[in-house]
Order: structure tokens, then C-alpha cells, then sequence
């Protein structure tokens, strides 16, 4: 329904043709934007325009478009997915804007997060973190009946919490370090919190952490912006988690080199 | 790796915050001591500058605790500095967004500020031990025995009113920065539970307020009640 | 070219096919596992358990995704939850009823040992996953709870809040993460497929589309698998995520491989509504929520009315009217239909006259705000986002979306396609689902056949191949990047005035308009000719700036389009040549007269396996008869 409630936003846009160029903001007007849209097709609308013209349309990451794939990453006026409690970029909806505004879009920015294009930016040290330990390692087949381990609903609550994470990257966007300890805590924080991820518990914050700060994100100082512009709500509670287990395991976890030959 | 990981808590990001944490807590316990000292300036020049002399005459453990001070102190500053120059880094530089706001649910007025108050209070102490510890040395004789009269080196110090409003500054940078720095290391060690961190948060904000307010305080005490 | 239909469905009772296929099949030795390659296209459920499984093996996989990370694969949108058939609530479930529920859901357009083996598996996965630290929902006890879904009167369904797709997933990648950290699977972020590339009658490679350079590369492997996911984005809306694309099986179609059923699409009942020109994806609101809210239109035509002043006598709950046996919660293709007649009839509710209500104040009434707060809370939420209002106060408007496709190439109870060594799994496959597919059962096949399947089958199919020695600098290599890069320059030349948007928003149209909900000849014939015309503006007027030198996202967008163009066809077709009504195809001409589906399995119970025989060319029609020596075939009733 097109209504007389529409918009004309002035938008200014974060403009980089690939990671090694020069990039500046650009002055875009958006009209006949309306409430209902979505942040994201707000875009759509103008990209369209763009293409009409023979203009290289906005480049941003986006897919599942119900706040679940973790795929879009925009720094709306100047917070990670605009700030809003529990919403990702895709989930903002224009409504909560006014005609008249401005906004500034830029790119998810961190050392560990480089440009690729516009708002585009690359987030393999999510992967990294995640390939240093943030599984179970139970191979296809091994599995006992799930009824064999019990795990109260509290536990299992609190696990799924932090297992919510759609490691979007958020929590390294607003960070004032860069820092990816909230994921890397959540997924720490959710395995160590069930009886499959202990086996492989100390083993995994420590080479997890290790990975964590030699691909370039920061160290946490608990100023708790991640927790706030975390789209799934997760707390620093499961940072304080992996911030225990990193502990002991330093101080009690160690692999003497064995031999494992045999007849 | 593996070696290579456990090796690395001292190098690792959360070995050292833990490190700045423990430091930090233990600096917190310090000011704790030296602001219930101070409190014998409110008795008279006798009590505090016996108070003084007691802790003047533990000879070489003086020395050793003094020591262990000067580390702690140096340890928190010199890894809370590492910490911050990479995170510079990591953050992508200084010019890292156009516009970058705070929530206003995470970050505080305080943690944004954690190095800069932290800065002011590194000023201030090297201040605070050239104008008292390394003051002018007065001595006087109480019940029959000499010694430091540090009473009358504090006093005559808090009686330039700018000294004491640069004193209350800088208390208000501790009070800014220990009511971060407090509950924040409690989270670094892990200390953080659902059931007690509100109230962890709440006796950090009381530790503030009061050491912040106590040794103002006590500054303008002293120059209200000159020499 | 002859296609070969043979099912090679075991002989033998269908409790033993699985165990006795296992047996005989052939194995490889651990040691000369890791001779081999295998391609593992997509990274959803599917793709990711398989490229996990087989790298646990000890083959080399390369894994292929389109995102920036396999962790985004849409199998993470999955809400409600996965089935299994534990009987953990001792309602009387067995892997003999979830098979004969997912036949009769799937209207008897399935194939009996695929769906007896996904049936037999399913408890294996809700093991496997458990164990790979998936936080299912447990009962104080630490008991795992279950959940009841539509066409099912167990309770079966094994859940993670309204995020089990994405923990599911989460588990998947967690694995394949694993072997990735041991050199065992190549990651390829950003790639898209864009062809296959067959050498001897076989499947050896593929040439995939660097994403963010725009340059075409070349990957040889002894296998090839795809994982790459359905093609409901053909309609432009649909709850599929952005990228979601049939490229990759559309090009092995026009490669050899036989595509069946494409007609069967499953349009979902609860959707958000459409709400304007602009819109660019639907938003699913889990079936869970058919198990406390009410569905209902006013009994008056063009009620205008508020839903709080219509009073409940004047309220028309039509689902619990026409099927009190299963009421709210009939299945997908049953409830959307009707939703779609009481739209038709006039009694659409909200602003677009295209939606009716799912109430929860009964439901509030009942059990209290808490108790539906902690169900559905996340759900409500999402809900208030992106249509304003309030779910607690005022009921939801929800209205039937395109979600699912159960047609997909056509594969045998190995999941091989009809070129050797061409795999599919999951919904990109036709399996298991016949006409129409159940809730919580996709995420139990695309893991079924990604864990307990492929792992079996690929190694038959590998140690029973002779396999030359190929190279990506082979002509059949060379001769397909050129041809990906002809078609590539060839849309960019063209620099018209229509963006790729507004083809694929036109062909949309066609097809929820005729080859949506509700089918009839002249509409079909409308749709194929008008989609024909579609695709001949489309090469003479489709504008795409830029070049192949960068991340050119509106040339991967257009050649998405291309292909769907072609696809949208084929779809069309196959419900033309369906003569009968089942699951979620329903042909107008063939209902009885309460407007149910009017099966004719005289004539039609078979799969319509296509054959592609050139661009300019139609396609054959090939059917693989379904024999049901199990159960027999009766009328869907869910009264």
C-alpha cells in the first residue's frame, strides 16, 4: 500500500569500489519511502534507480532478510544494525524514521573485518575462531541415544541463549576495541555449559582465544556495547563463562607428547 | 598450537585483562587502607603522624611492600597501555567510522573514559609523592620520641586552593575510574553470575563514591582548617 | 539421449532394503579414501553434514557456498523444529507411522523405500545432533521435550526454541569447521555455481563465479555433490533468503540431468501478508503457532470491521469447521488452499483484503500471556517489527507464501541424478516429500541425506566407477568456462532499460497468479506464453551495469533471473501435464465437490521426470512409476 504517510530521506552512503581504494561518503536521496519497508528494501529502491542510470548499484550483504543468516552488517548513524534492541539491519524497519532524516551508512569496521566493497566487508575470522574449537568433536555416527544426557531445562536454556549467536559481527562493529569476545564467549560459554562440550572444554577456549587475538581483533574491556547491539540479546555473562574457563585451562590444562604407535 | 597457547596466557588477551584485573582490584584494596590512614588526619597531628611513624619504622618490609606497590602499579599501567594501543589497532585505526554513537545500554561515560581518567591519576600520583612522600621534611617529637612531621607537610600542602581543586579532580577521575574498573574486573575474572552481578555493580559504585568523596573530602578538610 | 529411470530400490521387505543395500554396496578403505575428491556445492543441512561426514571419511572435500560463511546457508530460517520418530512421549509414534504420515502428507507422490529410510534415520540425527551440543529443549527433568506439528497426531517434533534450522545448522557447520581446521575440507566463500562439467558421461567438476573478483575458476574432483537448495524464489516472493537460486540445478538439468515434479512448490500457510510493490521477501511465522492460535475470517463478505468488534458468533473458524479432527493444525497445503478460497470469497481481512487472522486470545485466556509469551515470544516480537501491531492485543494477519519445493532434479535411492557421479541432496533433490511435504521434515532430510546417506552411497559409487585421471585444463573444463563466459558477455551487451528486478517481479506474477495455489489449463497456457515473451524482452531489454572485473552483484542477480526464466516454464508445464489434483498442486478442473484434491492415480501416480532436449526444443516427458507394495494408496482425509 502506497500512502501519503511516504518519506524523502536524505542518505549519506559509504562508497569504496574494493578494499585497497579511497573511500568517502555519498549524498543519496531516497523518496517515496515508505513506513512499511525494511531498511534493506528502502535500499532496493534506490539500487534500482542507481541501475537505471548506468550507476554501479550500493554493494551490501544481506539474505535471509528475517534476522537469522547474519548476513547484513550496516552501521546505521553510527550503530551497529541502528542500534535497536534485538534487530538486525534487515529487521529495521522504516517506520521508526521521520521524513526529513538523515542517515549515514556505513560498514561493519574493525581490523579484523576488512572492506571488500561499499558496505561489504569480509568476516572470515569469525570462521577462524569458530575452526580453532567451536564444535563437538563427535564424527557422524558416534552418537548415543539423546535421552542418555540429561541436562536440566535451566542449562539447556542458558546454552541455547548463547547459542543464538548468528555470528553477524555486530558485537566487533560496535566495539570500542574490536574485540570478538562476545561470539567467541558464546559459542565457549554455550559448549562448556553442556555435558557433550566438556570432554574438549579446556582445550577449546584456549585455542580459541589464541586464534582470537592473532587475527586482529581486540581485547575486551568490558565496556558491554557488544551486549547492547547484539541482535540476539546475548549477555557478557557467557564472556565472564570463557573468561573462567580460559583460566583454569591455562593453569591445569596441558597434552604430554605420547607416542600412539602400536601392533 | 597447543604449547604455544597455554604459554601464551600471560600474552593472550584475557590473561593480561585478567592481570590488569587482579592488579586493579588490589590497587582498589590499597586505597581502601591509605584512605582509612588519612582518616587520623580528622584526630590530630599526633595520631597521624604516629600512624606514620609506625609504618615508617617497618625498615626494610616497608621497602618490600613499597616495592610490591611500585609493581602492581607499574603492571596495571604498563599492560592496561599495551592493551589500549592494540585495540587502537584492532578497532581499524583512529579514523574508524564518520559517526560512531553509543547505545547508550553498553558503554558508559566512565568505560569510555577508562584510559584518560587512568592517565590523570598516573599525573597525579607522581605529583602526590613529590608534593608528601618527597615533601618538605618537618619533624617534630611526639611522646618523647623524633620523627616525621608529615602532619604539617599535608596540611601546608592543601593550602593553595588550587592544589585542592586539582586534588578533587583527580579523586573524581579515581571515583570515575574505579566505578568501571571495579565490577569490570570481578567480569574479567569470570565473576559474573546472573544472581550477584547487580550488586557487584552496586558495590563498585558505593567503593567509588566513597573513596572518590573520602579523600576529597579530607583535601578540603585540610584547607578549610589551615595550618 | 536415452535417460535412465532405474530406481535401483533394493529388493526385499522395505524394514531390511536399507540394512541389505548398506551391505552390499561396496566400501573403500580408509587409506585410499583420501585418493579421492569430492565437490560439495551449498553448505546448508545438506551440503554441510555431508561435506562434514565424508571429510570424516577421510575423502578431500571442496565445499562450496554463496555467502561469506557456510554458516549462513538458509536451512538456518527453519523455526519450528525437526522430526523424529523417538516415541519419547509414548503417543504411539514408530518409524512405520512417520513414514506412512510423510507418504499420506506427501499425497502419495513419494517414493516408499526413500521415505521408509528417512523414517528410519530420523532418530539417528536427533542422536547425532544432541551430541554435537545442539540445545534441544529439555523438560526440567533434562528430559528433551517435543512438539506437536500439522499433519501429524504424535507429538514427534524435537525443537530449539523458534531457531531449530539455525542450531541445526550451527551444528553442521560446527562440524565441517572442524574438518576444515584439519585440512580435510577446502572452503570456498562467495562462489557461485555456474556450470557442471562432465567428462566421459560423467561428473568431474564444476565452474564456479568468485563472487567478489567476478572471475569464473575451474574445480576438478572424482564426484560431484549438490546441496544447493529449492527454487522457490522463481515466484520473486517467497520465504526463501535473497540468494537462494536454482542456477546450479538448472544447469545440470541442462546438462543431462532429469528434473522431476517441478510443479510442486508448497505454499505456507502463515506468512506475514504482502504489503506493497516494493517488497522484496516474505516472512514465515512458524506452524508451531497453529497449535494455540485460531485461524478465522468474519462470516460477512467485505467485513471492514476491526477484528475485536467482529463477536464471535459472526466469526468464521473454518479450519476447525471443515476438519475438527485436526482443526488448526491440518497440513500446509490443506490450510493454505482454504486460506486462498476465503480471500477469493471475499472475507479477507486487513488493509489488501489477502489475509485472515491467527488469534491467540483464547489462547492468552487460557494459559495466560507468560505461558504464549514463552512459546511464541521471539515470534510476536518479530511480528510487531515488521508489521506494527501487536499480536498479544490484536490477532495476526497471516496469509499463505511460497516456502518449499518438493520437485528438484530427479535422483535414485542413491541420490544419484541421472549423470554418474551427479549427487543431489536435500530439497534440492525430488525424494521424499511427494507433493507436498510435512512441517519439521525438510531439516530431517536434508540431514539424513547428508549424514547417513551420501557417506554410504558415494563410496559405492566411487570403488564401482573407473575414474580417468581429469584436470581443470581439460577441453570439457575449458569448453564450459567459455560457454558460462558467452552467456555472461551476452547479458551485459545487451544494456536495455529493465532491471533484473523487475523481470524476475513480472515473472512472479505469472506464477503465484497461475501457477500458485490454484491451477486451470487456460491459466497455465497463459503463463507458459507469457513467460516465454518475458524471456525474449528479457534478452533484448535487461539492463546490467559493470562488467565481470569486481563484486558485480546485479549481473549475479540477472543471471539468476535468466535461468529462472527458463525454470518458470518447466513448472508451468509439468502442472499443465499433471491432469489431477495432489498436495499442494491442485488443478480446479479436478476437485471433489467439497474442493479437496481429486487424486487420479490410474493415470498419474508416477513422477514426471523431464528431459532437457535444447533451448529452442520442448523438453520430454519421462515418468518413474511409484508402486506402493506397502501401503496402499487412499483418499487424504484429515476430517
Amino acid at each position: 500500500m502506497s500512502s501519503n504517510n511516504d518519506m524523502t530521506l536524505n542518505l549519506k552512503i559509504w562508497r569504496q569500489p574494493n578494499g585497497a581504494a579511497e573511500g568517502k561518503l555519498v549524498d543519496y536521496r531516497a523518496e517515496h519511502v515508505s513506513p512499511d519497508m525494511s531498511f534493506l528494501e528502502m535500499i532496493d529502491v534506490l539500487n534500482d534507480q542507481l541501475v537505471k542510470k548506468g550507476e554501479d548499484p550500493i554493494a551490501f550483504d544481506h539474505d535471509c532478510r528475517e534476522g537469522i543468516c547474519g548476513m547484513c552488517s550496516m552501521m546505521i548513524n553510527g550503530k551497529a544494525h541502528g542500534g535497536y534492541k534485538n534487530t538486525t539491519t534487515c529487521q529495521v524497519h522504516m517506520r521508526l524514521y521521520k521524513d526529513g532524516d538523515t542517515i549515514i551508512i556505513e560498514p561493519f569496521r574493525a581490523k579484523a573485518f576488512p572492506l571488500v566493497k561499499d558496505l561489504v566487508v569480509d568476516r572470515k575470522g569469525i570462521d577462524k575462531v569458530m575452526m580453532a574449537g567451536g564444535f563437538i568433536t563427535a564424527n557422524t555416527g558416534n552418537a548415543q541415544d539423546g535421552n542418555a544426557i540429561l541436562i536440566p531445562k535451566p542449562v539447556a536454556d542458558e546454552a541455547m541463549d548463547a547459542a543464538a549467536c548468528i555470528g553477524c559481527g555486530a558485537c566487533v562493529a560496535s566495539c570500542p576495541n574490536g574485540s570478538g569476545m562476545l561470539f567467541m564467549g558464546a559459542k565457549i560459554s554455550q559448549l562448556a555449559l553442556l555435558p557433550q562440550g566438556q570432554p574438549e572444554s579446556p582445550r577449546r577456549s584456549l585455542n580459541m582465544v589464541h586464534t582470537h587475538d592473532v587475527n586482529g581483533f581486540g581485547n575486551c574491556t568490558n565496556h558491554a556495547e557488544c551486549e547492547a547491539t547484539c541482535p540476539k540479546g546475548i549477555s557478557i555473562e557467557h564472556i565472564a563463562r570463557m573468561n573462567r574457563e580460559y583460566l583454569k585451562a591455562a593453569f591445569t590444562y596441558y597434552e604430554k607428547s605420547r607416542s600412539e604407535g602400536g601392533a | 598450537m597447543m604449547a604455544a597457547a597455554v604459554n601464551h596466557y600471560f600474552g593472550s588477551s584475557i590473561g593480561r585483562k585478567q592481570m590488569v584485573a587482579v592488579t586493579g582490584l588490589l590497587l582498589c584494596g590499597f586505597l581502601v587502607g591509605h584512605l582509612a590512614g588519612n582518616f587520623l588526619l580528622l584526630v590530630g597531628s599526633d595520631a597521624f603522624n604516629l600512624y606514620a611513624h609506625k609504618l615508617f619504622s617497618l625498615g626494610p618490609l616497608l621497602y618490600v611492600i613499597e616495592a610490591g606497590l611500585l609493581g602492581i602499579f607499574l603492571l596495571h599501567l604498563g599492560l592496561a597501555i599495551k592493551l589500549n594501543i592494540e585495540n587502537i589497532k584492532a578497532r581499524g585505526g583512529a579514523k574508524r567510522y564518520v559517526v560512531k554513537k553509543n547505545t547508550g545500554r553498553g558503554s558508559t561515560f566512565m568505560s569510555d573514559t577508562m584510559p584518560w581518567t587512568g592517565l590523570i591519576l598516573l599525573v597525579f600520583v607522581i605529583l602526590h609523592l613529590k608534593n608528601l612522600k618527597f615533601g618538605t621534611y618537618y619533624t617534630t617529637i611526639v611522646d618523647g620520641v623524633e620523627m616525621r612531621d608529615i602532619y604539617k607537610t599535608t596540611m601546608e600542602n592543601f593550602q593553595d586552593l588550587s592544589t585542592v581543586v586539582l586534588y578533587v579532580i583527580a579523586m573524581s577521575a579515581a571515583a570515575l575510574h574505579t566505578a568501571h574498573g571495579f565490577a569490570s574486573s570481578f567480569q574479567s575474572m569470570g565473576w559474573n553470575h546472573g544472581k550477584y552481578f547487580k550488586n557487584v555493580k552496586r558495590i563498585g559504585y558505593l567503593y567509588a563514591v566513597a573513596v572518590g568523596g573520602g579523600f576529597s573530602t579530607l583535601a578540603i578538610y585540610c584547607f578549610l582548617k589551615g595550618v | 539421449m536415452t535417460i535412465n529411470l532405474d530406481s535401483k530400490v533394493p529388493a526385499g521387505p522395505i524394514e531390511g532394503k536399507w540394512d541389505k543395500h548398506k551391505f552390499e554396496m561396496k566400501v573403500i578403505n580408509p587409506s585410499n579414501k583420501r585418493k579421492y575428491t569430492v565437490i560439495v556445492v551449498g553448505t546448508g543441512l545438506a551440503g554441510g553434514s555431508a561435506a562434514a561426514s565424508l571429510a570424516e571419511l577421510g575423502y578431500n572435500v571442496l565445499s562450496f557456498c554463496i555467502q561469506d560463511s557456510p554458516r549462513r546457508a538458509h536451512s538456518i530460517a527453519a523455526q519450528g523444529g525437526i522430526n523424529g520418530a523417538k516415541n519419547y512421549p509414548n503417543d504411539g509414534d514408530s518409524v512405520k507411522r512417520l513414514f506412512y504420515d510423510t507418504i499420506k502428507g506427501g499425497d502419495y507422490r513419494s517414493r516408499e523405500a526413500n521415505v521408509y529410510r528417512l523414517a528410519q534415520v530420523s532418530n539417528n540425527i536427533i542422536d547425532q545432533m544432541v551430541s554435537q551440543g545442539v540445545p534441544f529443549a529439555r523438560e526440567y527433568g533434562g528430559y528433551l521435550d517435543n512438539r506437536s506439528f500439522g499433519g501429524s497426531q504424535v507429538s514427534r517434533t524435537f525443537y530449539a526454541r523458534g531457531q531449530t534450522g539455525q542450531q541445526l545448522l550451527l551444528g553442521a557447520y560446527s562440524g565441517m569447521m572442524k574438518m576444515v581446521s584439519k585440512g580435510k575440507i577446502t572452503m570456498f566463500n562467495r562462489r557461485e555455481m555456474m556450470d557442471l562439467v562432465i567428462v566421459n558421461g560423467k561428473a568431474r567438476g564444476i565452474i564456479v563465479k568468485n563472487l567478489i573478483t567476478g572471475e569464473l575458476e575451474r574445480y576438478a574432483a572424482d564426484a560431484v555433490i549438490l546441496a544447493t537448495g529449492g527454487y522457490g524464489n522463481v515466484f520473486f516472493l517467497s520465504t526463501n533468503a535473497k540468494h537462494s537460486n536454482a542456477s546450479a540445478s538448472w544447469r545440470c538439468y541442462k546438462k543431462g540431468a532429469a528434473f522431476a515434479n517441478p510443479c510442486f512448490t508448497q505454499i505456507h500457510p502463515t506468512c506475514i501478508p504482502v504489503h506493497g510493490d516494493y517488497q522484496s521477501k516474505l516472512t514465515l511465522m512458524s506452524e508451531s503457532l497453529r497449535n494455540d492460535g485460531r485461524v478465522w475470517v468474519s462470516k460477512k463478505k467485505n467485513d471492514n470491521r476491526k477484528p475485536e468488534e467482529i463477536p464471535e458468533e459472526e466469526r468464521d473458524y473454518y479450519l476447525e469447521r471443515i476438519y475438527p479432527s485436526f482443526g488448526n493444525l491440518a497440513p500446509r497445503d490443506v490450510s493454505s488452499r482454504q486460506a486462498k478460497f476465503r480471500c477469493d470469497d471475499g472475507h479477507g481481512v486487513g488493509p489488501t483484503k489477502q489475509a485472515v487472522y491467527l488469534d491467540f486470545r483464547d489462547a492468552i485466556q487460557r494459559d495466560g500471556r507468560e505461558v504464549i509469551a514463552g512459546k511464541y515470544g521471539n515470534l510476536f516480537e518479530m511480528y510487531e517489527r515488521i508489521v506494527g501491531d501487536n499480536p498479544y492485543k490484536t490477532p495476526m494477519m497471516i496469509y499463505p507464501a511460497v516456502h518449499y519445493t518438493m520437485g528438484g532434479l530427479w535422483v535414485d535411492y542413491n541420490l544419484q541424478s541421472t549423470i554418474p557421479g551427479l549427487h543431489v541432496l536435500g530439497e534440492a533433490n525430488f525424494s521424499d516429500h511427494g507433493a507436498n511435504r510435512l512441517g519439521a521434515s525438510a531439516l530431517m532430510q536434508g540431514l539424513a541425506d547428508g549424514y547417513f546417506v551420501i557417506p554410504y552411497t558415494i563410496g559405492n559409487y566411487l570403488a564401482s566407477t573407473p575414474l580417468e585421471k581429469v584436470t581443470v585444463e581439460d577441453n570439457a573444463f575449458k569448453d564450459a568456462e567459455q560457454a558460462v563466459r558467452l552467456q555472461t558477455d551476452k547479458i551485459l551487451k545487451v544494456k536495455g532499460k529493465r532491471t533484473a528486478d523487475e523481470f524476475h517481479k513480472a515473472l512472479g506474477h505469472f506464477m503465484w497468479d497461475y501457477v500458485g495455489m490454484s491451477r486451470n489449463e487456460p491459466g497455465l497456457k497463459k503463463a507458459i506464453d507469457g513467460i516465454r515473451k518475458l524471456r525474449e524482452e528479457f534478452w533484448t531489454d535487461i539492463n546490467v551495469p559493470g562488467d565481470t572485473t569486481n563484486m558485480n552483484l546485479e549481473l549475479h542477480k540477472a543471471q539468476r533471473v535468466a535461468d529462472f526464466l527458463e525454470l518458470g516454464e518447466l513448472m508451468a508445464l509439468d502442472a499443465l501435464e499433471r491432469k489431477e489434483s495432489c498436495g499442494g498442486h491442485f488443478r480446479e478442473e479436478y476437485q471433489t465437490e467439497d474442493n479437496e484434491a481429486k487424486r487420479d492415480d490410474e493415470q498419474y501416480a508416477h513422477a514426471a521426470v523431464w528431459e532437457f532436449t535444447g533451448t529452442n526444443s520442448s523438453p520430454i516427458r519421462h515418468k518413474e512409476e511409484l508402486v506402493y507394495e506397502n501401503l496402499k494408496l487412499a483418499t487424504r482425509s484429515y476430517k
